[in-house]
């Protein structure tokens, strides 16, 4: 019998493996940021140990960074102090460090492709949930936590159980791909297989529907994975990821001979068995967006919110969960979406900040304002997305429509830096969690692609973007 | 091992409630500590006591990979979480810093166990005991690794070569 990608991936990087048990990992890249790595430097200094590989290790700064000039000082002071700690640790333990100023700073899951670090067939872990994103280039990559982080420095290795191959295929043809994005059709699959729907497994995206897909694209699908539970996402490398990478700053020297080597392996024998298997036709999907307090609350854009027994389907925590999700986001059953009114739009995160969102996004703003009962921000996934997008003259179009236009960081998908909502505040968010209080305390957020969060921006509430000229 | 029950009856507490993400710069945790279960239950601060357990319903602690989720439940006194399944890194997390223990419970457990009832665990037989209640029901067995690193008291503890 053949076997999955995934389990290719895995067992070439099986340092030891126990009968029954769990396998050590090796990983091939360790993605270090400010936030989840302290307590684990710490833990070195503590047991006089060293980074074991500071080579294959990359760190940049990206959750609690201002947004604003770089040129202004940092104001909150425990900010500053997690900024600075990283320099140290980065400069104590010899690790290649991307800094406030750097212009390679960014999101690490949007600079890591950028640079040509991620690759195809390779092993990447990060103290971050979204590490998933890596897999649209065929990387087993692994969010773990701070423990685990400091397991990688010293030994460069996990301990873990072989999660099970999940196939997830994506079938059929969008009619309008501008106006339905990669980020509905993910947020369809969570709505329909839920959160807790991969618990325990590895995804593989398969199928029409995603080989149709850009890279960047690929990228949105494979980050929010981790919303469906799954400990990663990947789709297996084609022409395109392989030309993606081509002559990044990090890509290795010998690119053409791993071509090879990847084109050859990298994919699912055709009678390889997967444990679960989900099929998405995409032929008639329409925007998604979400209305409750986790991603599976998600419906079409031209339906109205759920009654909590709808959404239950008998279910009496998810029909509690519905409650308590209304409640909080101040909704009633029946609204139709098209007239939920919006006080703030993010575009940005790890999700939905690449050049690609930036442009589709950009096409409903030019010679438009943005509502005046509406602030809006753009955030660019990273100072080289930032930079690329104003040689187009993006910054421009957003700026004439009265969009904030910012510098590089995760922001106010997960408010830790000063861009949070005020308690109440209503937000159109192309971010990857609508969580109580995520983007700030008592702050209400609808998830949405890059361009339906502009085409509310302009209009104050939602629209069904299918019926704009996007082209 | 034996606790108090603080139940929430919901599916899919995240970690963002567990610990808003405006406190991940705090490195104290006896200070994040105050801030445990903020996002979900404003009072839960004053009301939790040392040895307490959570008991929750699918997928507790989906989200972020923030070890803070763990360590704040910690540091509030929580020894376990019993909950009908859970999100993967929250899980590890919470075991690979011997933070606290979490424990996989059926349907009827989930039912039976209400707020405030004590609650006697014991992992060598897989029990989850109601006292209150004269109840008891079975837990889901950790796996070996996941047992291995929560007798060895966390993940830098366990020495794999002592197999």
């Amino acid at each position: 019998m053949g076997t999955t990608l995934f389990e290719k991936i895995w067992k070439s990087h099986v340092v030891v493996e126990k009968q029954n048990g769990p396998s050590l990992i090796y990983v091939d890249r360790h993605l270090v940021h400010e936030v989840t790595s302290p307590q684990a430097f710490d833990g070195l200094r503590m047991n006089k140990r060293k980074v074991r590989r500071p080579d294959l290790t990359i760190a940049t700064m990206d959750h609690n960074v201002p947004t604003n000039a770089r040129s202004l000082p940092i104001l909150d002071q425990t900010s500053a102090v997690q900024i600075q700690t990283l320099e140290k640790n980065c400069k104590d333990f010899g690790i290649k460090l991307f800094d406030i100023n750097s212009p390679n700073q960014g999101i690490v899951h949007v600079i890591g492709p950028q640079l040509g670090i991620t690759l195809p067939g390779s092993t990447i872990v990060c103290g971050d949930s979204h590490t998933s994103t890596h897999g649209a280039f065929g990387t087993l990559a692994l969010g773990i936590g701070t423990s685990e982080v400091e397991h990688v420095l010293t030994s460069q290795t996990l301990w873990s159980e072989k999660p099970k191959p999940f196939e997830i295929r994506v079938e059929g043809k969008r009619k309008n791909p501008h106006a339905v994005t990669a980020k509905d059709i993910v947020l369809s699959i969570i709505k329909n297989i839920g959160t807790g729907g991969g618990t325990g497994t590895v995804i593989e995206y398969r199928g029409e529907g995603i080989t149709d897909l850009s890279m960047e694209q690929r990228m949105t699908i494979c980050n929010m994975s981790i919303e469906a539970g799954a400990r990663a996402g990947l789709i297996a490398p084609d022409e395109n990821a392989f030309d993606y990478l081509r002559g990044r700053q990090y890509t290795p020297k010998n690119y053409e001979s791993l071509v090879d080597c990847w084109k050859e392996h990298l994919k699912t024998d055709s009678d390889a068995k997967f444990d679960k298997q989900f099929t998405l036709n995409i032929n008639d999907i329409a925007p998604q967006v979400s209305w409750g307090t986790n991603p599976g609350m998600t419906c079409d854009v031209t339906e109205s919110i759920p009654s909590p027994d709808d959404f239950s389907k008998g279910d009496p925590n998810q029909k509690k969960g519905a409650e308590k999700a209304l409640d909080y986001m101040d909704l009633e059953p029946g609204i139709p979406i098209i007239n939920i009114k919006i006080d703030r739009v993010f575009i940005g995160s790890c999700t939905n900040a690449r050049l690609e969102d930036l442009i589709e996004a950009s096409k409903v703003v030019k010679g438009q304002k943005i509502s005046t009962n509406v602030r809006a921000m753009v955030v660019p996934g990273s100072q080289m997305v930032k930079k690329q997008a104003e040689e187009m003259g993006l910054d421009k179009i957003f700026i004439n429509a009265n969009f904030e236009w910012r510098e590089a960081g995760c922001s106010m998908c997960l408010g830790m830096n000063p861009d949070i909502l005020s308690p109440g505040e209503r937000c159109a968010s192309t971010s990857n969690r609508n969580f109580e209080g995520r983007q700030g305390t008592g702050g209400r957020t609808h998830l949405v692609s890059p361009v339906m969060a502009a085409a509310a921006a302009i209009k104050g509430h939602f629209v069904d973007v299918r019926e704009m000229d996007l082209s | 091992m034996k606790g108090n029950i603080i139940k929430y009856a919901q599916d899919n507490i995240d970690t963002d409630v567990i610990i808003p993400g405006q406190y991940l710069k705090v490195h104290d945790y006896a200070e994040l500590a105050t801030h445990a279960m903020e996002g979900l239950d404003p009072d839960f601060h004053s009301k939790v006591k040392e040895g307490d357990f959570i008991l929750s319903g699918r997928n507790f602690g989906c989200g972020s990979s923030r070890e803070h989720a763990p360590i704040a439940l910690s540091y509030s006194g929580i020894k376990a979480v019993l909950a009908l399944s859970f999100a993967r890194i929250f899980y590890r997390n919470a075991v690979d810093g011997a933070f606290l223990l979490p424990i996989e419970i059926d349907q009827d457990a989930y039912d039976g166990i209400a707020e405030g009832d004590e609650i006697e665990i014991n992992v060598s037989v897989n029990e989850v005991k109601n006292i209150t209640k004269n109840q008891a029901y079975k837990m889901k067995p950790f796996s070996e690794i996941i047992g291995k690193i929560i007798t060895a008291g966390g993940l830098f503890k366990y020495k794999p070569d002592q197999d």
